[in-house]
């Protein structure tokens, strides 16, 4: 009565043969973005500052290579925001401890400020 | 609700035909799982050394030069770019172009990693190790040497990997999606790269 | 087996005929499914033995166990073991238990024979990775036991394997040094495996069902198998890197768990600047999932084999199903209740409270749901649905004591203590290895073609449930009275009154060991000489049931995939064989139940 799902089945080829123009200009997108990474490492603010400008930058970067060069755009919406939602998800559950990084600065609970000067 | 046929109501109709839901095939599904947990490693890796490093007064900013990271990151960038082509051509069919494509995209992988490879020497003889380096603690060097550790396994991974899915595409053996998923995975090399790249060196660099 | 001509034909390969690849480097996903089985057969064995070791030293502090130098000689001189064993002990106690048996067993084990039957696939798309997964585990247990034969013996640093004690080397005590090390690596090894795995039931669940097999047509048993794949494919993947940095602490004189100014035994240690909290961090992030990678599967099979001998659905299917993935969100959050007192920032204590609070939902709905069903349902007793009650029974147990713990303030005084023990043990631990017998004892004759011995069945489960609760319900007791965990002797005043106590928690734990070779038998007899089992003894409704053979052929339904038609359970309805349809039957259904 019916064939067996197809796991392995090819995919339209129409939609990864966009013109080659539309690959070139995110890539020189992408170099510009790099590039400005660059510019900020040289540019005269705080670390934080720097650090923030410069993820900001990488997740813009990230996000274009994620739609365009891996092609997500092209995905159907729902396996999009599946990607994007679980990974981001798990990436942001990731970042509760950073309040506790900052403890060792001042040296409470275990270590002492000028920590790694005992190798010396 | 009584269902004695095939129709489901409230149902998208792919989910009652057993379609896959996001209509990926399996393959791709499957690297895409492995990038989001590789995403997870990775990210284990720079939450630990940005917690480390922002607890740590005195972090080490020893680079001077931003040549070298530069044109690695303009290579595995263009190296992205090279793939895409191959991927493009194999769909079309013209499969002599695609395996070209995928050769350079490998060999790009390979300048890559020769030279990441120079610049850990480089840094091995300014006395830069695992456990010790000139500049302060011995932190710096120990989640320099982990994290882009970590990236160059990948990129001799994916290089592997291309040479072996290139060669037995051009056999026969392979068809154009074994190729769009060793891409996928290519390009995911590539998009980490773009935040090994500020965290890791940028952000140390010696004003 | 009902229309033949509704079946779907498909193109299989031919089954193996050597009795390598049939048996050993199998890619059948049944043959690995047994496989799992029978590697968590083997690590419980080993973990309820070290148990067994750990309660008679606490019971009699002096004991001579005969024989136990044989397996430590500096561990236990004149058979008596030393507190550092005892610790070690412990460890691998916990690590076995944790990995070897809680996630291979209702995960790994049941999920590949059964996830790719239940969703009507005649195997996995990744059969070959399927395949390494179980041996790379192989080797990660492997790897694990071989800890034991290594100079100065396993670890002593607890399945947490807290920094810095970890990440110094053996200064820190016998097994911190190669042990670690063997540890940490073995872990690595069992992500690898369990990454592998991951990959397959996901896209098996998602791309491999067959006709008519929607999302919600799914088995209970499937969504547990599949969000428990979900939250492990991340969940490992970070823990991976954690014990790599962890083994190159060891190895290559990084000090990333090690924080400056570290004495031990009067030395200065020469790591410097690291992080104790980052290792407990990163550990966490995966050892919450982890908890719930136990659990979910569970969860998944007590619901199916409950509905099945309820003969009739769940009070909603769909509320079930949403709350356990509401688990795998909420165990991604709620990581640093295990933190409570580590000096961690006490506004993350509040920030991990309020999720830890919220998870008590839908583990409370899912309670809810399994009691709503059984009321005023006649249950079938069998073995497998007493064990089915038993689990609930446990996970609530365990699960009030959770309430209590949730809360920064009242962690405090409970934190470490026995209470904890007793409260894990009970709601993970237990509850799920009483979800393992559960599913063996329904899944049993699939898996085999035999039926198991309902008497040994069901006098097995009344010993393990009393004995169960005669183990841990005092552990509750001893943590209130103040009992710290971990502690090898009690020798302190307020500790003393309490040895009685453990001196029955340990004839209790010796007696429950020991019911376990009922099962055992029960087990190895009925695999050769039980009872030879029908198609589908249970008058059951999903997929499993409709195998065209029993056990299930090498491409599970004979070259022709089933179509589905209804929803998976269809009980307590006028069916053309009783009073149930099953999901592949196409016959009309007159009424229905409350799920649709």
């Amino acid at each position: 009565m019916t064939d067996a799902p197809d796991i392995h089945r090819s995919e339209p080829a129409a939609r990864y043969t966009e013109s080659a123009g539309r690959y070139v200009v995110i890539y020189v997108c992408l170099l510009i973005l790099a590039a400005l990474q660059f510019v900020i490492a040289y540019s005269n603010v705080s670390t934080f500052g720097m650090f923030a400008r410069m993820l900001l930058i990488a997740i813009a970067e990230a996000g274009l290579a994620l739609l365009f060069f891996m092609h997500l755009w092209a995905e159907k919406r729902g396996f999009l925001l599946f990607v994007v939602i679980f990974t981001g998800f798990v990436l942001l559950a990731m970042q509760y401890g950073w309040t506790d990084s900052n403890r060792m600065d001042t040296g409470a609970p275990y270590s002492q400020p000028n920590a790694g000067v005992v190798s010396q | 609700m009584s269902q004695a046929d095939l129709a489901m109501e409230g149902h998208a109709p792919g989910l009652v035909t057993g379609i896959p839901p996001f209509s990926v095939p399996a393959k791709k599904m499957a690297i895409w799982l492995f990038i989001i947990a590789d995403a997870a490693t990775f990210a284990g890796c720079l939450v630990a050394y940005g917690f480390l490093r922002n607890g740590t007064p005195h972090w080490p900013t020893p680079f001077h030069s931003i040549v070298n990271v530069a044109i690695m990151t303009f290579i595995l960038l263009t190296s992205s770019l090279t793939m895409l082509f191959g991927v493009r051509a194999a769909k079309a069919g013209d499969k002599s172009a695609a395996f070209r494509w995928t050769l350079i995209t490998a060999i790009g992988g390979i300048i890559f990693a020769l030279l990441h490879i120079r610049e850990w020497l480089g840094l091995i003889g300014e006395g830069m190790t695992m456990f010790h380096n000139p500049w302060g603690t011995s932190l710096f060097g120990a989640s320099f040497f982990s994290i882009t550790g970590l990236h160059l396994l990948h990129v001799t991974g994916g290089v592997i990997a291309l040479l072996a899915v290139g060669i037995r595409y051009m056999g026969g053996r392979y068809k154009a999606d074994d190729l769009e998923v060793t891409g996928l995975y290519w390009h995911f090399v590539d998009l980490v790269w773009m935040f090994v790249v500020p965290l890791v060196y940028l952000l140390n660099l010696s004003h | 087996m009902h229309d033949m001509s509704a079946q779907a034909h498909v193109a299989h390969h031919a089954p193996p005929t050597s009795f390598i690849r049939k048996h050993i480097f199998s890619i059948d996903h049944k043959v690995i499914g047994k496989q799992y089985y029978g590697l968590a057969l083997v690590a419980v064995f080993v973990g309820m033995v070290l148990s067994w070791l750990m309660r008679l030293h606490l019971g009699w502090t002096n004991l001579a166990i005969p024989g136990l130098h044989w397996l430590s000689s500096t561990g236990a001189p004149g058979n008596v073991m030393t507190p550092e064993y005892y610790l070690q002990l412990m460890t691998m106690h916990g690590t076995i238990m944790v990995f070897f048996v809680l996630t291979t067993a209702p995960f790994a084990a049941f999920g590949n024979f059964f996830l790719p039957i239940q969703v009507g696939a005649e195997d996995m798309p990744f059969p070959r990775f399927n395949m390494m997964s179980f041996w790379v585990t192989l080797v990660a247990f492997l790897v694990m036991i071989s800890s034991f034969f290594v100079s100065d013996g396993p670890t002593l640093g607890g399945w947490t394997q807290y920094a810095p004690l970890s990440a110094v080397g053996s200064v820190a005590g016998p097994g911190q040094g190669m042990g670690v090390i063997l540890w940490a690596s073995s872990i690595a090894i069992f992500c690898i495996g369990q990454l592998l795995g991951s990959l397959n039931f996901i896209t098996t669940t998602l791309d491999m069902r067959t006709k008519g097999m929607s999302l919600w047509r799914l088995p209970l048993s499937t969504w547990g198998w599949f969000i428990t794949s979900v939250m492990g494919l991340t969940a490992f993947a970070v823990l991976m890197p954690a014990c790599i940095l962890l083994i190159l602490d060891h190895v290559a004189g990084t000090s990333f768990f090690v924080a400056s100014n570290l004495v031990l035994n009067d030395q200065l240690q020469p790591h410097a600047g690291g992080s104790t909290l980052l290792w407990q961090h990163l550990f966490w992030f995966f050892g919450h999932p982890e908890v719930y990678i136990a659990i979910v599967p569970g969860m998944g099979i007590v619901s199916h084999v409950l509905t099945v001998n309820m003969r009739r659905p769940m009070l909603s299917h769909r509320v079930l199903v949403y709350s356990m993935g509401a688990l795998a969100v909420l165990s991604y959050m709620v990581y640093g209740h295990h933190m409570f007192v580590s000096g961690m920032n006490p506004i993350s204590s509040i920030v991990f409270s309020f999720p830890t609070l919220i998870i008590t939902i839908p583990s409370t709905i899912i309670v809810l749901i399994w009691l709503g069903s059984l009321y005023g349902s006649r249950l079938r007793i069998n073995s497998a649905s007493l064990f089915a009650l038993g689990m609930i029974s446990m996970f609530i147990s365990g699960g009030v004591s959770g309430f209590f713990l949730a809360q920064p303030s009242l962690d405090i005084m409970l934190h470490a203590t026995y209470f904890v023990v007793g409260h894990f043990h009970l709601v993970m631990a237990v509850a799920a290895i009483f979800g393992i017998f559960s599913g063996t004892y329904f899944w049993f004759p699939k898996m085999f073609g035999r039926m198991m011995d309902e008497r040994l069945g069901k006098i097995h489960f009344w010993l393990t449930f009393v004995g169960a609760y005669c183990i841990f319900m005092p552990f509750h007791y001893a943590g209130l009275a103040g009992n710290v965990r971990r502690y090898q002797a009690f020798v302190d005043d307020y500790l003393q009154p309490l040895i009685p106590l453990h001196r029955f928690i340990t004839v209790a734990a010796l007696a429950t060991g020991a019911a376990q070779f009922i099962f055992l038998y029960n087990l190895i007899h009925s695999r050769y000489w039980g009872e030879k089992a029908p198609d589908n003894p249970w008058q059951a409704t999903s997929l499993e049931w409709a195998t065209p053979t029993t056990p299930p052929p090498y491409d599970n339904f004979g070259g022709k995939l089933p179509v589905v038609y209804h929803d998976p359970y269809q009980y307590g309805i006028e069916g053309s064989t009783g009073d149930y349809v099953m999901q592949n039957s196409p016959e009309k259904i007159q009424s229905v139940g409350e799920e649709a």
